[in-house]
């Protein structure tokens, strides 16, 4: 049973590799209808499939395939020319048989799938001759998951190749088929001669016409040689369609050797699980990384100008620059090109137009751009719905087109592009255009919006109306498309990407959609910003700017914090309001805003600071914290600190909930109990030395105060901070190792509830910068070494309010 | 494989069967202290015992989660369990320390007001909770008797699951 499982496996994903081929081969046949190679290669695709799938025991599969060989076998001899119509059947067969394959894959078996219908109609064609019955409905389109294929440039249907057939008396289908016939042994004898010309050794000719079915591939294979670029126009086409059919052989055991370009790519085929192990431990060294950098600037000041630090410095930036390479490299070798996704378009767009009776020509550009394998996967159907809408409501039909005076077939077109740490996916047309009145009327027809909105609406915004759930600006529900559902779902999706949409269109001159995506999604850079004691970091791909504002020019409107940005009016919404932080800290005059754009959507976020960019792994939070509304997940920063990752999308749906908090806050009443006795009075002494503290201690016990001793800066700090003391006074020495007077006392008045809590320094420093310094750090009283104890008594009393009574 | 060959390996199964035994009878617990009590959770469901440090405050929970906090490059949920059962809230102290416990998947990390000790009790000594709080949503596994107390044995299981 193993065994049979590790065939099957193998099967399904040739199988899947080779039916991905397909779609395009055969839109690219219906073009070329007499391009030999492709239909050779097409052949042996239902060929192989119907070998290994006889072999599996695939009745169904076997069945339909059989018969597509026959089909494809009379147009490889020339006796069916491949008309629109045969293509239709050709393709409702190829979809089927992707069904046929994902229900292998899902159940390994095949039953279920009625494939009878379209084997008649197969049947019909080889019938004899190349008319068929048109299928009653079109078989829907496959959204097939992109297994693997190559980019491959793509040509929509020639108008010289559709030659009626279907109005064609039999004689004339015959006359026809002999022309075709001559024109191509005509062409086949041409070809061996110049082969013979060019000194080649040339295969016996096989007879021509009498080929049957049952043929041996091997014999096919062997006459497939000189038939191979016969009816290429020119020799170079001949080279390129050989190397996109190199992988079919491969894929057949008995393909024998060819005179393919020797241009096989070097290959393994690996686990994603592999790769996405590898990118986790990368994840891992970036942040050891971050912290390597963290530790190494700390130590560059704390032993400024010594020779080591050189040494350090090298090894630092050596093992950053390689760890960042190493990531890049690993990045890389989850890269796909997005040409897997475009791949599927010209036969969408052919199917399309032919459903909407449409001229619309599709061109590609910038298939060999890669993106990381999970977006590839998420890409695909956000493309899907844009293409179908631009060629629903984008593309007007063709007798429209020319009373405008624009040629008759539409254009739309398919670009990508690395734009900096992104990647542009632009979609084009040169259809109608969006007209931002007709979208604000509708949306105030549907609800969506407002009147007042609507007014104060600018184009963009109002172009983003088309995404929203609900919103159609097609007059009637098509097959294609109408619903409402589809423009949201790419919002949906790219949102979840971290992506930006950006539409720009021009009444009767066609509407252009950007797509803009990042790189990656694993390791991602990020604006940390930081509110009162927290931090927080956001995706920059969702950051447009930051900007300083003081808090006059944050402006009420309905409840809503706005701004002037430039022309346009920001909302604002405080960081520390969407998550619950409380403000301890006190507010500066100013404020940072960080601009965020998603999809097309703006949003300000006010931060107390901005920290900086950095590189961060995203981490999950695990079951038990997810789905927490706002945070995407959270990153080990260089001091080995958790920090949160802001969700953009899920932060702009909060914001328009949020009520703006009014910017000057409360006052926080400082429990200022009543003093009933001495020790109620509590005094923090912060002091280095041990004997200093002692001296301090003598000197202020007499008065019963209870006093708590801190050996540095930090030490205080972290006391102060525990909250088990209300301290009323605090002794700070200035010279201390860790954290030093000074900064102890600009850090404790950046606490709102120790605003007026009064600082003495004691020190035996006695310049008159020191004093300036201990007055500008927020100190209330200077008091130099050596002092008497009354003195110090007397100033502790003055500043603690020290009731006369207790005296 | 020679006859002597299969004699050792089944001698040293029937050996690893007979400790198994031996372990099936005894439960080895680690208890601690929440508030008054004493608790205590099966020693295998215990990851690492660690001494409390910094962790990073979560919006949108319920007050009992404290947080997430770094272990060696994962990040873990905190959860105070004096918060959890309803007792008021303490600081920490010399002796918290916090128990990272793990069930298939999901790890946590648990905040408790001291340690006591492994225990090792056996299976006929662990009674069924109290009737008051048997049911579908009860954290407790079972009451251990012990000379001089009882010790109530919680579900590493419920404690891991999302409350809220």
């Amino acid at each position: 049973m193993d065994e049979f499982q590790e065939i099957l496996q193998d099967f399904l994903v040739e199988a899947f590799e080779l039916v991905e081929k397909l779609d395009e081969d055969l839109v690219e046949l219906e073009s070329n209808p007499e391009d030999l190679e492709l239909l050779n290669g097409i052949f042996r695709v239902a060929h192989t499939v119907k070998g290994a799938s006889s072999f599996l025991n695939f009745d169904v599969l076997t069945h339909l395939t059989h018969h597509m060989e026959d089909v494809l076998n009379r147009a490889r001899h020339g006796e069916l020319t491949i008309t629109p119509d045969v293509m239709d059947v050709i393709l409702e067969s190829v979809d089927l048989m992707k069904a046929l394959l994902e229900k292998i894959r899902d159940t390994s078996s095949d039953d279920g799938i009625d494939v009878s219908a379209c084997v008649a109609r197969l049947d019909k064609i080889t019938g004899g001759s190349g008319e068929v019955e048109t299928p009653a409905a079109a078989a829907p389109a496959q959204e097939e998951e992109v297994v693997e294929e190559e980019p491959q440039q793509e040509e929509t249907a020639d108008d010289e190749d559709e030659i009626d057939y279907e109005n064609m008396s039999p004689e004339e289908v015959e006359a026809e088929i002999e022309r075709l016939l001559q024109q191509r042994q005509e062409e086949d004898r041409k070809r061996r001669e110049a082969k013979i010309a060019a000194g080649e050794k040339v295969p016996q000719m096989p007879k021509e016409g009498d080929d049957s079915k049952e043929e041996e591939p091997k014999e096919e294979e062997k006459k497939e040689e000189p038939k191979k670029a016969a009816p290429a126009p020119t020799p170079k086409p001949a080279a390129s369609s050989a190397g996109s059919s190199t992988k079919k052989d491969d894929a057949k055991a008995a393909a024998p050797a060819r005179k393919a370009p020797a241009q096989v790519e070097q290959t393994i085929r690996v686990d994603v699980k592999r790769l996405d192990h590898l990118m986790n431990l990368i994840g891992e060294l970036v942040l050891a990384k971050n912290r390597l950098i963290k530790i190494n600037d700390d130590v560059e000041e704390r032993y400024e100008g010594e020779e080591f630090l050189e040494e350090l410095n090298q090894v630092v930036s050596i093992v950053s620059l390689v760890t960042t390479d190493l990531q890049i490299a690993v990045m890389k070798t989850r890269m796909l090109p997005i040409g897997k996704v475009f791949n599927k378009f010209p036969r969408m767009i052919r199917d399309l137009s032919r459903e909407l009776n449409k001229k619309i020509e599709l061109v590609i550009s910038g298939e060999e751009t890669e993106l990381d394998k999970s977006i590839v996967e998420e890409i695909g159907d956000p493309l899907v719905h844009i293409i179908r809408n631009s060629c629903d409501h984008g593309i007007e039909p063709p007798e429209e087109r020319i009373a405008k005076g624009k040629p008759e077939v539409g254009t739309i077109s398919l670009k990508a592009y690395n734009e900096g740490n992104q990647i542009v996916i632009q979609i084009d047309d040169d259809g109608k255009g969006l007209d931002p009145e007709m979208l604000k009327r509708k949306s105030l027809e549907k609800g969506i919006i407002t009147e007042k909105e609507a007014d104060s609406m600018s184009d963009k915004e109002a172009y983003a109306l088309i995404f929203k759930p609900g919103f159609s600006t097609a007059a009637q529900v098509t097959n294609v498309s109408g619903r409402g559902v589809g423009m949201d779902v790419v919002k949906t999706n790219i949102e979840k990407l971290n992506g930006i949409i950006d539409i720009d269109s021009e009444v009767g001159k066609g509407t252009s959609i950007k797509l803009k995506i990042p790189l990656t999604l694993a390791i991602i850079q990020a604006l940390l910003v930081g509110v009162q004691e927290e931090h927080y970091a956001i995706p920059l791909a969702s950051v447009l700017e930051t900007v300083r504002i003081s808090k006059d020019e944050i402006y009420t409107v309905e409840g809503k914090n706005v701004m002037r940005l430039r022309d346009d009016v920001l909302s604002l919404v405080h960081i520390g309001d969407i998550f619950e932080v409380e403000r301890i800290l006190d507010a500066s005059e100013h404020a940072y805003v960080v601009v965020l754009g998603l999809g097309t959507s703006k949003l300000g976020l006010i931060v107390d600071t901005l920290v900086g960019q950095e590189e961060i792994v995203i981490k999950s939070l695990g079951d038990y914290l997810k789905g927490i509304e706002g945070i995407a997940g959270a990153t080990i920063r260089g001091d080995g600190g958790v920090t949160l990752i802001v969700d953009v999308v899920a932060l702009m749906d909060i914001a328009k909930n949020v009520k703006a908090s009014s910017i000057s806050e409360e006052q926080n009443g400082a429990a200022n109990k009543e003093k009933t006795k001495p020790s109620d009075y509590v005094i923090m002494i912060v002091d280095d030395s041990k004997t200093d503290r002692t001296i301090m201690r003598k000197a202020l016990e007499p008065m019963g105060v209870t006093l708590v001793e801190a050996g540095d800066g930090q030490e205080a700090l972290n006391i102060l901070k525990s909250g088990d003391y209300n301290f009323d006074a605090m002794l700070i020495d200035i010279e201390m190792p860790r954290m030093d007077g000074y900064t102890l006392a600009s850090e404790i008045k950046k606490y709102n509830r120790y605003k007026n809590l009064p600082l003495i320094a004691v020190t035996s420093r006695t310049s008159k910068s020191d004093r300036m310094r201990g007055v500008e750090s927020g100190m209330v009283e200077y008091i130099t070494k050596p002092y008497s104890a009354d003195y110090l008594a007397s100033v502790v009393q003055r500043n603690v309010n020290f009731k006369s009574e207790f005296l | 494989m020679s006859d002597k060959l299969k004699d050792i390996i089944s001698k040293q199964s029937e050996q690893q069967d007979s400790v198994v035994e031996h372990l099936d009878d005894v439960v080895q617990l680690v208890g601690f202290i929440i508030g008054d009590e004493e608790y205590a959770v099966p020693i295998l469901s215990i990851q690492e015992i660690i001494k409390p440090f910094t962790w990073t405050r979560v919006p949108q929970v319920p007050p009992y989660v404290l947080g997430v906090f770094n272990l060696r490059g994962a990040v873990i949920p905190l959860i105070d369990l004096r918060l959890k059962f309803g007792l008021p809230p303490k600081k920490q102290s010399e002796d918290t320390r916090f128990i990272v416990m793990r069930h298939g998947n999901d790890v946590a990390g648990f905040v408790i007001d001291r340690l006591t000790m492994a225990i090792r009790i056996k299976k006929e000594n662990i009674g069924p909770a109290p009737d008051t709080v048997i049911g579908d949503d009860t954290i407790i596994e079972g009451v251990g008797k012990q000379a001089d107390k009882i010790i109530t044995i919680l579900k590493v299981d419920k404690l891991l699951k999302r409350d809220f």
